[in-house]
């Protein structure tokens, strides 16, 4: 019910309507054993040391395991973002990837 | 984490495998650092790369024109800030009549999408502006100012997907052309403050629109550390320009003097330099280009390293000093080629601040790497002597000048940009046809509601 002092509005939605369809996520791998994955950095938070005890620690747990490098990709932050990001699927795909560790973030 | 699982599902990815290092990475020595990425990260890795998640359902949609809410001006409020629609403010409600009075503004139609705005990827409606528009407390007339604006925010080279970054910098709006008088902007005194209706609204619309038609969202999609809040809207003194043959700052921008046009670009913060003195450009310029100076300093990681040459610090001046420099017959560009050549730091210094993070470590970026690349200047490079000075910018033009503040006053403000996360863009406003008659009838009071 209206009062005097505040009004009565009908009011409509301040968002709208978002233009992504949701998409799959990939099917998991079975075992990480032969899998070859691949590193991306976006070069802030030590992510190199990271990627490097990653990796360490996942080949000590799945011998033939592969890995391909983040400096095969470029800077996911830099100010060629939107190219680099662009080329990735291209990119995996040329280079043979099963599986990508992508970071870092805070 | 919070931000990872909110952004994903604008990506259409809600249910992206996530791994966490605990704590802060900054701060833990090699070995802490290893420690915790074997005995928790590692495990999260490969749970990711190897257990599927469950499927996820996608957020319903509304109609534009749908009432998604009714009732008293407090449960309006109260229900816009439970939804996260609101900015703690009230907000004015977004009645159709109301916002299909600002459509009268604008000859784009309602359901034009401008844009795809990240993180949430919604689309950038004219009808959503004014909805946003409404709830900020613009006036109708204002529209074409706010169209361009969203414009401007999703233009690519912009980067609005990175308003939510660390630095938490905040847009600084600035406006140029006959629409400043037009609608009653502030360009003089307390050209920062809050006070004058279309520099404060449409300053809060630009956050309200980062909020809903974004997705931003502070503890989910935004992570300032500490954050700013919306700046109200600066205009540059185009009657003190045009006394002293300066052209507006809109012209560096590529547009033409006398064009309505809003430039935007993010900074990390600025800081007033007060008593800038001297009677000649030699005597005044030092103070300006100290102050410039001294808001620099990781920012160089958007001249050589994450970016290059992205770097674009801005100095606003008073109509006073802009027209002593210009009796002295100094233009903007004399004026940036001083701040250019004033405002480098020793090499060893920027090679310590490309350490971003961590002054203990070389990181990735170097400027000797970077010249030898060629992807800095040469100038960058012109010894080896680590007390050399380097620019800061890769070019004078670099250097983004302002002209607004109390005209008699001797201060400047000078601001830190924040790069390519934020890069300074500009959009001409466009008005409708018959802008006359309509501006006419708002400031006349007959349209009212």
């Amino acid at each position: 019910m209206a009062t005097a002092d505040n009004g009565h509005y009908e009011v409509v939605w301040p968002r709208s309507e978002r233009m992504t369809e949701l998409r799959p996520l990939a099917r998991r791998l079975d075992s990480l054993q032969g899998a070859k994955v691949a590193q991306l950095w976006d070069y802030l938070f030590r992510g190199d040391e990271v990627h490097a005890v990653l990796e360490a620690g996942l080949r000590e747990r799945f011998p033939g395991i592969e890995f391909i490098s983040w400096r095969e990709f470029g800077n996911t932050h830099g100010e060629d973002e939107a190219r680099v990001l662009a080329e990735l699927p291209r990119r995996l795909q040329e280079l043979g990837a099963t599986a990508v560790i992508s970071g870092m973030a805070c | 984490m919070t931000q990872a699982t909110a952004t994903s599902v604008g990506l259409g990815l809600p249910n992206l495998c996530r791994a966490m290092v605990p704590g802060h990475i900054d701060v833990q020595s090699k070995d802490e650092l290893r420690a915790n990425l074997l005995s928790v990260t590692l495990e999260q890795v490969i749970a990711g790369l190897t257990r599927q998640p469950a499927a996820a359902a996608a957020e319903p949609a509304i109609a534009p024109r749908a009432i998604v809410y009714a009732g008293d001006f407090d449960a309006i409020n109260a229900h816009f800030y439970e939804q996260e629609w609101s900015d703690g403010l009230p907000v004015v409600p977004p009645t159709l009549a109301r916002v299909e009075e600002f459509l009268r503004y604008t000859e784009r139609k309602p359901d034009e999408v401008l844009g795809i705005l990240l993180p949430d990827s919604r689309a950038a409606t004219v009808w959503s502006i004014a909805v946003n528009g409404v709830m900020a407390g613009c006036r109708p007339e204002y529209m074409p100012v706010l169209v361009a604006l969203i414009r401007a925010m999703a233009d690519p080279e912009y980067g609005v997907e990175h308003s939510s970054n660390t630095p938490g910098a905040e847009t600084l709006i600035m406006l140029n052309g006959p629409i400043i008088k037009q609608l009653g902007f502030n360009y003089e005194q307390g050209v920062m403050r809050d006070g004058f209706m279309p520099n404060t609204s449409v300053g809060r619309f630009w956050r309200l629109a980062l909020r809903n038609m974004a997705g931003f969202l502070p503890h989910k999609t935004d992570k300032g550390t500490y954050g700013n809040t919306w700046r109200v809207v600066i205009a540059e003194n185009e009657d003190a320009l045009a006394e002293i043959g300066w052209p507006p700052s809109s012209v560096e921008m590529g547009f033409k003097a006398g064009e309505n046009v809003v430039t935007i670009g993010r900074y990390t913060g600025g800081n007033l330099f007060a008593g800038v003195g001297g009677a000649t450009p030699e005597e005044m310029l030092p103070y300006l280009a100290d102050a410039v100076a001294r808001q620099i300093s990781w920012h160089v990681i958007f001249t050589i390293g994450m970016a290059n040459g992205m770097l674009r610090p801005l100095l606003l001046i008073t109509p006073i000093l802009a027209r002593q420099l210009a009796k002295a017959g100094w233009s903007r560009g004399d004026v940036k080629r001083y701040l250019f050549e004033h405002t480098k730091m020793p090499a060893r210094r920027f090679n310590q601040l490309l350490n971003f993070g961590d002054w203990n470590n070389p990181g990735p970026w170097n400027i000797e790497d970077h010249v030898r690349l060629r992807k800095a200047p040469a100038s960058f490079q012109e010894s080896e002597d680590p007390d050399r000075l380097v620019p800061i910018v890769f070019d004078p033009e670099d250097f983004m000048l302002f002209v607004t503040g109390d005209p008699l006053r001797t201060n400047a403000y000078a601001f830190a940009p924040n790069g390519h996360l934020g890069f300074q863009v500009a959009q001409r406003i466009e008005l409708p046809r018959d802008w006359d008659a309509l501006l006419a009838a708002a400031q006349a009071g007959s349209r009212r509601l």
